[in-house]
């Protein structure tokens, strides 16, 4: 679930709303890397880091735990097929091993999928760890009683689309086949070379059969990971995890497990983190957050202190935030309304309403620029850093809007700085300019995302972000402009309502390949081409600046999660 | 104490009436919001197929009146569920099971209610002492500095929103001064010195935003006290001024400020959502307005329930001691 | 709640009714309390500022919703450039951080949300509090029964919660602040209709109303002529509560996201989202916490002020209190006619007596 981090202090976003992507977002800054591999005050093992959060982990069961919710605390207690890897920017969006010994075989037409776990795996009671409990634990993922997690596995395993989990249905998947404790195969029903980034996902933790205890297993999830979790009050609000002396580094590449014990405090206000993390007084010295950004005004304060400066680290996560067009609702049926709009838009006004240049970039492309999603650098509609009110009017002159036009933008009223409030009046505000009066429709969250996500209600035009559920193309724009992916009748994410058989077929097409370096360029080629569509206006790539204790060491933050690796962090 | 028996029966059945009647309201209420409830419970993602399954897990699709009626029957009689893997029983009083963690209601609020009792009367301690104080220094001490600045301190308590306060309290206090920890809950039972300073912050905080009320009822009482023939009597008798305020004009502001008292204290167990959300206390105020946003009815309502049954419960003790406190009063 | 302790608890803080004349002697009693006075000058003057904000920005050559985005430093999380939070003969108050709005032009402008969504709602609240309180008081028993109890419930209620739920069901096109103004108005009733139905109770006990029932009035008639009179200065006081009250529920909405909608400014709005900028730029959090305790401190003087011209008694017990000043008598009859019930008889009304008379 995404955590909108420093606005979530503002209880109303305790942001059911859009779910979506993965948490936050990115990469250790490039000062970074120096600090944390330098010198003499290397990490040691030892010590407890104290997390302080703002959502409780209310989830704590593998089945029920989004694509990023599952990436900060709850990776140290399960392990899956593979994982991310765990290094500083671009480097940490590559997907590695971790019960497994490689990251899949796939067959020819990447419509099998076959792993090996490796040997001597324990659970934190010292039982092996079978490949059988990995298909069990993706079984009880399809029970309603379980439900949250993405949607992949749905869709992609033969048969599963009506599967109601082991509960129900005792047989279980077809798909998965599990020929001998160490062996698992995986049957998709269409080719799919990303498989080994779904397999990163916390549906992939082996849970034992013999200790699954349905919807209250989240109480005691049983650890594969380095660490157990020996106390979780008040549902996820104050989790203590200690060492799980079965499990072995050497099994492990990628977490470092150094401090002792993790203490992680939640329920917190997002300002009160931010000011116990400057502070650093007392255990808040080796506390990090994995879901609380630094807002603008904590900012401001920030970098007019050296010492704190020191302390943030910054990450690029690959999120989006945009403008979006429902072309069935006039005026924007109109492609040179569309264009108009993009032309007019003032991206520095967004950016300031956003937080700042330190806190976003401008966007000109859907998919967020970084290597891993293939981003191929385009700006269709070149509206400069303040907008190009001339050229939008001479568009709307040309579509027979010569007077101006008059719209209405919807946008929620949560407090997330994404589809807020703050943000609808910045682009109300530019496109006066350009003659459009832009009405301001303002939602509750649960309204504004039932809306926009119904195909019979959908507004014209209205604020909208989607977050990767890993770094790749595939899943940030298969669901948002693949044709056969509007949902008529439930949750519809292609917003754009576009069915466009060149589009779904170059989407079937990129899925077939294995070399995900090959697919990245097609995905950025592909998104260049549907940007000509003008069926979004991108506005900015969200950057995020957080603050960690004065003690914690070995800071890693990939471009995967965006967020400091809470495995990798040292107190000692 | 047949009186006093009629009386306590007499509440009893008021409260549960008034508490039914809440509960039907807010059952109306929160069936009209938006939120498709199944699929938030179920998470964004899902299919439509996937939301039906959650949907008649969650029995969301029975008519409102139907939901009621399971709900007045856990209450009574308590109802079993499915964790998938095993039936659990909820014992009556069962309040139902959160929609989103499939918990017991009952289980949660018993959780957070320590939290939500442990901020509203040690608050409550202080708004009397602040509010009660600056009341009785206005009229012993009128025109006074001491008496000024109190009485502008009280009023700017009340004019200031209460996350404007803690915020700036906690940034000056805790940050800049650093006297104390910032606050963090640690319950009673497991240290109770840790457990007072840090309920510090969020005491004097919410203490601030009442104490004005007290303060103006007190003096208003005060004064009126001491118009009455009684009073007079004793001045006339040559009872020294000190006394005369302190003791006989304070006792006439004991009744209504025992009765503001109670109303606040009620209202404040789950009232207080802005002080623990600030200072990240894992109360019932918090955990309701979360509930609110994800509409999970049974939390919702489970919770509306217990802080009315405190309001009433309140105002009952109130009545009590208010009759002790003033034997004219009979209870009825 | 049964009826004699509600009685007791919340039975108004006195009853004395104003002679008939009592309009002129009123104003004559206010007119000699400077400390009322001036709040009620401070009281209009907030009231102008909020009717003539158009003109204001006007004179300014401001509006409060242009974006100066040249005016805050975006590397910094956008806080003002320049002194005192970019204060400058453009913008009198400087600008709003991120976005650059004008301050002067905001706070102004906020002006008229905050008072008028306050004052509405306590209008709202005050009548349905009267009408429930005194057909509660006159009207049989289960005409009382029903209204009591249906005030039981509105008071057990948590009001932020029902306020959540009733601004999320109400379709966005509804004007919000009239909206929020009626929920607060329509949720937050209880406390004055008790106070109302007690003190109608202690009225009717009263020799001249009793009389005028007897005479064969109608209940209209003797709720008008005999009752308002005697309710007026409970309600009054209470008001001059209720108000700063309602301007903190708006604030708060706007804390949770409920309030009145951007970019109309309003005070609980501009404090919500000013909090976080305390130590960045500290004027902006400032500046609508100032304009609220300078609006709550006058009204409440100006409610003592006006509670004191309608009860002269209590400026007697002033003199008495402090064994200075006039040494008027008891004067007007207490009218404590039913003995028990109103013996103890202060609510929250009774808390704004009197405000200091420095002689």
């Amino acid at each position: 679930m995404r955590h909108p981090s420093r606005t979530a202090r503002r209880l109303a976003a305790a942001t059911v709303g859009l779910v979506v992507a993965a948490g936050a977002a990115a990469c250790g800054p490039e000062d970074n890397d120096a600090k944390g591999s330098s010198g003499d005050s290397g990490p040691h093992k030892g010590g407890t880091l104290t997390v302080l959060n703002s959502s409780p982990q209310q989830n704590f069961d593998p089945a029920r735990l989004y694509t990023s919710g599952g990436g900060n605390v709850p990776s140290l207690v399960f392990r899956t097929l593979t994982t991310r890897n765990r290094e500083n920017g671009a480097a940490g969006t590559q997907v590695v091993p971790d019960l497994a010994t490689d990251t899949g075989r796939p067959n020819k037409d990447a419509t099998v999928w076959t792993y090996t776990l490796k040997k001597d795996l324990k659970y934190e009671d010292g039982t092996p760890i079978t490949s059988a409990d990995i298909k069990y634990g993706i079984e009880r993922s399809f029970a309603p009683e379980l439900s949250g997690g993405a949607p992949y596995l749905r869709d992609w395993l033969v048969g599963a689309a009506d599967y109601q989990g082991p509960y129900k249905d005792k047989k279980g998947l077809s798909a998965i086949e599990t020929p001998d404790d160490r062996t698992i195969v995986f049957r998709l029903n269409k080719p799919e070379g990303e498989f080994p980034y779904l397999a990163t996902q916390t549906q992939f933790t082996p849970v034992p059969k013999s200790k699954d205890t349905g919807a209250k297993y989240e109480e005691h999830p049983v650890s594969s990971g380095p660490y157990k979790v020996v106390k979780n009050e008040n549902d996820g609000e104050h989790l203590v995890l200690e060492r799980n002396p079965h499990w072995s580094a050497a099994t492990d590449a990628e977490r470092k497990a150094y401090p002792d014990t993790i203490d992680v405090r939640s329920g917190l206000d997002s300002s009160v983190i931010n000011q116990r993390l400057s502070a650093s007084q007392g255990a808040d010295a080796a506390a990090v957050t994995t879901d609380t950004n630094l807002g603008p005004a904590e900012l401001a304060k920030v970098t007019g202190d050296k010492e704190l400066a020191a302390r943030v680290g910054t990450g690029h996560f690959g999120y989006t935030n945009y403008l979006a067009f429902n072309p069935t609702v006039k005026p924007f049926d109109d492609p040179e309304v569309r264009q108009a709009i993009s032309y007019a838009i003032d991206r520095s006004s967004v950016i300031n309403a956003a937080g700042g240049s330190a806190l976003a970039e401008p966007a000109t492309t859907f998919l967020p620029d970084q290597k891993s999603f293939g981003h191929t650098p385009y700006d269709l509609f070149p509206a400069g850093e303040t907008g190009d009110p001339a050229k939008a009017r001479e568009l709307l002159k040309k579509a027979g809007h010569p007077n101006g036009l008059t719209i209405t933008l919807t946008h929620s009223n949560s407090k997330d700085f994404e589809t807020s409030p703050e943000i609808a009046t910045a682009v109300q505000d530019a496109l006066k300019k350009a003659g459009i009066t832009v009405k301001l429709q303002g939602l509750e969250d649960n309204d504004y995302s039932d809306k926009i996500h119904n195909v019979s209600t959908e507004p014209g035009l209205f604020l909208a972000h989607w977050g990767a559920d890993w770094p790749s193309g595939g899943p940030f724009l298969a669901p948002i402009f693949d044709g056969r992916q509007i949902v008529k009748d439930g949750a519809n994410f292609n917003t754009g309502l576009l069915d466009d058989t060149s589009v779904n077929d170059e989407i079937d097409a990129i899925n077939k390949l294995t070399d995900l370096d090959a697919a990245a360029q097609r995905w950025g080629a592909l998104d260049k081409k549907i940007g000509a569509q003008a069926l979004t206006v991108p506005l900015f790539h969200p950057v995020y600046k957080r603050l960690y204790g004065k003690d914690v060491k070995n800071i890693v933050i990939s471009d995967w999660t965006g967020v400091l690796d809470i495995s990798q962090a040292a107190v000692k | 104490m047949s009186g006093f028996g009629g009386f306590v029966l007499r509440r009893a059945v008021g409260t549960v009436v008034t508490l039914l009647a809440i509960s039907v309201i807010v059952y109306v209420v929160f069936y009209a919001t938006p939120g498709n409830v199944a699929q938030i419970t179920c998470g964004p993602r899902c299919s439509p197929e996937q939301v039906q399954q959650v949907a008649q897990q969650l029995r969301l699709d029975d008519p409102l009146y139907v939901r009621y009626g399971h709900f007045l029957q856990g209450l009574v009689a308590g109802q079993d569920y499915s964790t998938g893997t095993s039936v659990e029983h909820c014992p009556a009083p069962c309040l139902g099971l959160s929609y989103q963690t499939g918990q017991q209601v009952l289980d949660i609020i018993l959780a957070k209610l320590p939290v939500s009792l442990s901020l509203v009367l040690g608050a409550m301690v202080m708004w009397l002492v602040l509010g009660v104080g600056t009341g009785v220094l206005s009229v012993w001490r009128r025109g006074r500095i001491s008496e000024r600045l109190l009485t502008a301190v009280t009023l700017a308590g009340t004019a200031t929103p209460v996350f404007v306060i803690g915020l700036v309290l906690m940034i000056v206090v805790c940050g800049e001064l650093q006297l104390l920890p910032f606050p963090q809950y640690v319950a009673l039972t497991d240290d109770p010195e840790q457990w007072a300073w840090n309920l510090l912050l969020p005491w004097l905080s919410l203490a601030l935003i009442e104490a004005a009320a007290f303060a103006r009822l007190t003096r208003a009482a005060m004064l009126e006290t001491l118009a009455e023939d009684h009073i007079r009597t004793f001045r006339a008798y040559g009872v020294g001024e000190r006394s005369v305020v302190g003791r006989h004009a304070l006792r006439g502001a004991l009744a209504p400020v025992i009765a503001l008292n109670a109303n606040n204290v009620g209202s404040a167990v789950g009232g207080a959502v802005l002080t623990e959300t600030l200072f990240g206390l894992p109360g019932i105020g918090e955990e309701l307005v979360h509930a609110v946003n994800v509409v999970d009815l049974p939390v919702v309502v489970g919770m509306v329930l217990v802080i009315g049954f405190f309001v009433v419960i309140a105002n009952a003790v109130a009545d009590v001691l208010y009759a002790v406190a003033d034997r004219r009063v009979v209870l009825a | 709640m049964s009826e004699a302790s509600t009685v007791s608890r919340t039975a108004g803080t006195d009853t004395t009714v104003p002679a008939v004349s009592g309009a002129r002697q009123f104003w004559r009693r206010l007119r000699t309390q400077r400390a009322a006075l001036v709040a009620a000058v401070v009281v209009a003057l907030l009231v102008l500022v909020a009717l003539a904000a158009p003109l204001l920005t006007a004179v300014e050559g401001q509006d409060p919703t242009t974006y100066h985005p040249s005016l805050v430093d975006s590397a910094r999380g956008g806080v003002p450039i320049g002194r005192f939070g970019g204060i400058s003969g453009d913008h009198w108050l400087g600008v709003e951080p991120q976005t650059g709005r004008d301050l002067f032009a905001r706070l102004v402008h906020g002006a008229r949300v905050s008072l008028g969504v306050a004052l509405t709602a306590t209008l709202v609240q005050i009548l349905i509090g009267v009408v429930v309180g005194v057909a509660a008081a006159l009207g049989n028993r289960w005409v009382d029964q029903l209204l009591s109890r249906a005030t039981d419930i509105i008071v057990a209620m948590p009001l932020m919660i029902m306020a959540l739920a009733l601004l999320a069901i109400v379709p966005s096109a509804f004007p919000r602040p009239v909206l929020v103004t009626l929920v607060i108005g329509l949720i937050a009733w209880g406390s004055i209709a008790k106070i109302v139905r007690a003190q109608t109770l202690t009225l009717k006990g009263l020799d001249h109303v009793a009389a005028a029932r007897l005479s064969g009035w109608g209940p209209w008639h003797v709720a008008r002529r005999e009752l308002l009179p005697g309710l007026a200065a409970p309600v009054i006081t209470y008001a001059a509560l209720l108000v700063p009250m309602n301007i903190s529920v708006e604030a708060a909405l706007s804390f949770l996201g409920v309030g009145v909608k951007p970019p109309t400014p309003s005070w609980g709005q501009m404090l919500t989202s000013a909090d976080v900028w305390y130590q960045a730029a500290p004027q902006y959090l400032l500046l609508p916490a100032g304009a609220l305790f300078v609006t709550v401190l006058a009204l409440t003087v100006l409610g003592d002020g006006v509670r004191t011209a309608l009860d002269p008694r209590a400026a007697s017990r002033l003199g008495v209190g402090t064994g200075r000043g006039r040494a008027g008598g008891p004067g007007r009859g207490t009218g404590r006619s039913n003995g028990a019930r109103d013996s103890g008889g202060r609510g929250p009304a009774g808390g704004a007596a009197q405000k200091e008379d420095t002689a």
